[in-house]
């Protein structure tokens, strides 16, 4: 046998990070979440629940489609995976179908009202710095306009074209700052 | 590890998830903002539909106000307002067909006049001379008019009250909804669909008129295709094709503002025609095609065997001073009231409903036919102490009266019905209390007509829709609404319908945009939402002590500051407009620090006009709130159209007014008012300044105009 002294052994692995142990994020529990909000703050989502219910004898339950749409009509902005996981991540067919009530809303929307990390500001500004390559508080629109479309929760070209209207100057370029206190002034 | 290549990489690695990061993040916020524009989208709508609704109801109001001066006006004033009793009663016309015909040939035009001379029969030259005059703001003369008018009479006079139409080979029939006087989409229409037109058949489904500032120039061309094209060219009455409705939503006010000399003439020409336009299309026995709708009691054969054009106006005097609202919040997309039909926990109100009633049969409100002798039918009618109160004789009269009227009554159902209609999704078939006329239907009710007749679609319209129409009854009904921007620039397209021989309709959808064009979504929602809620905001103004009184009343502790559960509460039972109150809070009134609400800051946005010293707050706001009506009345009372009515007349309305509403002013104060607001002295009063000041503006609309 040829003397293995160049092959590297085949199953060492190159010292590489030893991987993550794959975290078990629990399924979302209703039941376990404690609801913290005050009387009020219930009627003032009441209100806001009954605005988009759409069901014909007004039965107060909304799609679960539209669970994501109030939450954040009510001020929060969770992403797309997290309205997902409390609604027990549902399947696309049940998005339209299936309906929630609003007692059965109030602790999703609790859970995502716990939730930190909402995003600051400067996380906002930091994280668009990435694209500033002249470093001069400018990106290119064109290069923001592919990144929302094509990384994270890809946006749709329409919903691109809605946010970015009247964003860029004459060079398309887009300042920044001015961009994200557009987007978090709603 | 350790070469150069693996840094780098982690570095990419690093920016891409911070671009990642960054991607997700402006995601999320992006998702949040359009959310909540849509959220300030729905109760936009809300607030335009139960300000429009609610105003509507308010007309009934006003019609019992008119019988109620009709009763007691002739006996303090011989001469009686001869342009009431003329409105209210049948017109018996004293000359003949060719006696008029000559009347207005002899009316002389003016060598000055640019505008477009008609003769008849009319050609397709005089119509696009029609299109380049309106488009170039050229009115029409009113001989012109007159002579239109009286030979469309002659026309309708000659059709039937259901027409039947069939469509024609390898042709669509175009169906069109509601106009209200907005020229801009019917000329929109015209150019997207073409001229009517043998090959472009019209079927127009009422509501030409009213609201919007061109209402003549749309009669004047559907008059005048109809005449050109009597076979090619459908039209349907709708109910503000009503010389009632007419007076308070703009028609009336339009027309003797364009045509000062035969105004009036005019306006009773038009009301004879508008009373001859037919009622329903019927499309290859197939197609029902109504202005609002219909209701468990309609029957098509019957339709066509009654006297239409004997029924001037849907809006008859009842005696009611305010029909119970529906309470229901609006939805953009879905039948507007919650509670429509529903019986259980309204019930109570629909009783009250009925038992004002008195003995009226319970699918319709409101259906007298317009004989004088009706008016006296109200025998609960407020009477000023001044004047004499029915004996036991006109009372047993009055009884007798009644049960004439209510035979009458079932049989003008249909036609209210018919106009007034708005389709429910639960089944069954309810008074429209939320319009005070007309029926809700349910879908069992369409299928049941429809099956009974043989037909597979009712067409109808009556209803504003964002889309500019909506299917319901599970695509048995099509609302088709051809007015855009109905409530503010942006809030709604308009719509038409294409029918072709298999009589599956096509819909085309347009909106009229001067200025949108160049708005992005979140102007347009802005434009929209201010122009609602300065609306709300004026409703709260015109009630304000109302509606401090009740605050007040919760403000135990005179701290100027109530929870807002309280406020909401408050501010739903004195407006009744069933809004979201609590969305809309930040944009009607201040949180005090401790989060409860400041009230007082509701009213801080408003204020008068132009201030009047002698005018206490509480008549100010009385005349707030019925300065629409004052103004019709003011306008009926100035015989001559000079803008000014005299001292007496002022004071003697005004005595009526109040007496029939039972609000109490005080004599003296109301004399006081009138002498104030003759400024010159001379024993007649401007109305219209008077009106002026009673207009409810808003605090930086004001600043705006000193400043520009």
């Amino acid at each position: 046998m040829a003397p293995k002294k160049k092959e590297e052994p085949k199953e060492a692995p190159k010292p590489k990070a030893p991987e993550p142990e794959p975290v078990k994020i629990p399924e979302f529990n209703p039941t376990e979440v404690v609801l913290e909000f005050t009387p009020e703050q219930i009627e003032d989502f009441k209100d806001a629940f009954q605005l988009f219910d759409r069901t014909p004898l007004n039965e107060m339950k909304i799609t679960y489609g539209q669970c994501g749409d109030v939450i954040r009509a009510l001020g929060q902005n969770p992403t797309n995976a997290e309205i997902m996981y409390v609604l027990g991540k549902p399947k696309a067919e049940e998005m339209a179908t299936k309906m929630l009530d609003f007692d059965s809303f109030l602790p999703i929307h609790q859970h995502i009202c716990k939730a930190k990390d909402r995003g600051t500001y400067e996380d906002f500004v930091e994280g668009l710095r990435v694209f500033d390559k002249l470093g001069d508080g400018t990106v290119m629109g064109a290069e923001l306009r592919h990144v929302l479309a094509s990384l994270g929760e890809k946006m749709k070209e329409d919903e691109v074209e809605q946010l970015m209207t009247n964003q860029e100057d004459s060079n398309g370029c887009v300042n920044y700052e001015a961009f994200v206190k557009h987007v978090m002034a709603s | 590890m350790g070469c150069g290549t693996s840094v780098t990489t982690d570095n990419k690695g690093r920016r891409l998830t911070t671009a990642m990061k960054a991607a997700i993040l402006i995601q999320r916020w992006y998702r949040r903002y359009i959310a909540r524009l849509e959220m300030r989208q729905r109760y936009t709508w809300n607030i335009f539909q139960s300000i429009e609704y609610a105003g509507e109801q308010d007309q009934l109001q006003l019609s019992s106000f008119f019988s109620f001066m009709l009763d007691n006006f002739t006996q303090l004033n011989e001469n009686g307002p001869d342009l009431i009793s003329h409105l209210l009663d049948p017109v018996v016309d004293p000359w003949s067909d060719r006696e008029r015909q000559t009347k207005y040939e002899q009316i002389t035009v003016p060598e000055s006049y640019s505008g477009p001379h008609l003769t008849f029969p009319l050609t397709v030259s005089h119509t696009n001379a029609l299109l380049s005059a309106f488009k170039e703001q050229q009115p029409l003369h009113g001989r012109y008019m007159l002579q239109l008018l009286h030979q469309t009479k002659k026309l309708l006079k000659q059709m039937p009250n259901v027409i039947h139409l069939s469509t024609p080979y390898a042709k669509e029939i175009t169906i069109c909804g509601d106009l209200h006087g907005r020229l801009d989409d019917l000329l929109l229409i015209f150019y997207k669909n073409g001229l009517p037109s043998a090959e472009t058949p019209y079927v127009f489904n009422g509501d030409f008129v009213d609201r919007g500032k061109k209402s003549v120039e749309i009669i004047i061309l559907l008059f005048a295709y109809l005449l050109l094209y009597p076979d090619h060219m459908t039209l349907n009455r709708g109910n503000h094709e009503d010389h009632i409705m007419n007076l308070r939503y703009g028609f009336t006010k339009e027309v003797m503002q364009k045509y000062k000399t035969h105004g009036r003439d005019i306006l009773l020409l038009v009301q004879d025609v508008f009373s001859l336009l037919p009622i329903a299309t019927v499309i290859d026995n197939k197609v029902l095609i109504v202005h609002g709708g219909i209701s468990d009691m309609t029957d098509l054969d019957f339709l066509s065997s009654i006297e239409r054009h004997k029924v001037k106006t849907d809006c008859k005097p009842t005696g009611t001073v305010e029909s119970p609202r529906c309470r229901c919040r609006g939805q953009p997309e879905s039948p507007r009231c919650r509670s429509k039909g529903q019986d259980h926990g309204k019930t109570p109100k629909k009783r009250r409903h009925l038992t004002r009633q008195g003995s009226c049969s319970s699918s319709s409100s409101s259906s007298l036919c317009s004989p004088r002798g009706s008016s006296r039918l109200t025998p609960r009618c407020c009477l000023s102490p001044s004047m004499p109160s029915p004996t036991d004789a006109l009372q047993v009269f009055f009884l007798m009266m009644m049960i004439i009227i209510m035979m009458i009554i079932t049989t003008n159902n249909n036609n209210i019905d018919l106009l007034w209609s708005d389709p429910k999704s639960q089944p069954g078939c309810s008074p429209n209390t939320f319009r005070g006329g007309g029926s809700y239907f349910g879908p069992d009710v369409t299928s049941r007509l429809l099956e009974r007749h043989g037909m597979s679609l009712l067409i109808r319209s009556h209803e504003c829709k964002q889309e500019g129409y909506e299917l319901c009854h599970d695509g048995q009904v099509i609302t088709i609404f051809s007015a855009s921007n109905y409530y503010e620039e942006g809030s709604n397209r308009g719509a038409y319908i294409k029918l072709g021989r298999e009589l599956v309709p096509r819909f085309f959808q347009y909106q009229v945009s001067r200025n949108t064009r160049k708005l992005t979504l979140t102007q347009r929602v802005n434009v929209a939402e201010g122009s609602a809620v300065r609306a709300v905001q004026e409703k709260l103004f015109a009630h304000r002590s109302e509606l401090m009184a009740a605050f007040q009343h919760y403000d135990t502790s005179n701290s100027g500051c109530i929870s807002v559960s309280e406020w909401a509460l408050v501010v739903e039972s004195v407006l009744r407009l069933d809004l979201p109150w609590r969305t809309l809070r930040p944009r009607l009134a201040r949180l005090a620090p401790d989060g409860s609400i400041d009230y007082q800051s509701c009213f801080e946005d408003m204020g008068p006009g132009q201030p009047i010293p002698q005018v206490t707050p509480n008549l100010a706001e009385t005349l707030y709130r019925y300065r629409t009506d004052l103004e019709i009345i003011f306008n009926i009372m100035d015989k001559d159209h000079s803008g000014q009515i005299s001292i007496e007349e002022f004071r003697q309305t005004w005595r009526l007014f109040s007496a029939h509403l039972g609000v109490e002013v005080d004599d003296r104060a109301i004399d006081e008012l009138a002498k104030s607001i003759d400024f010159n002295k001379d024993g007649s009063i401007d109305f219209n300044e008077f009106l002026e000041a009673f207009r409810v503006v808003h605090k930086l609309d004001v600043k705006d105009q000193q400043q520009g």
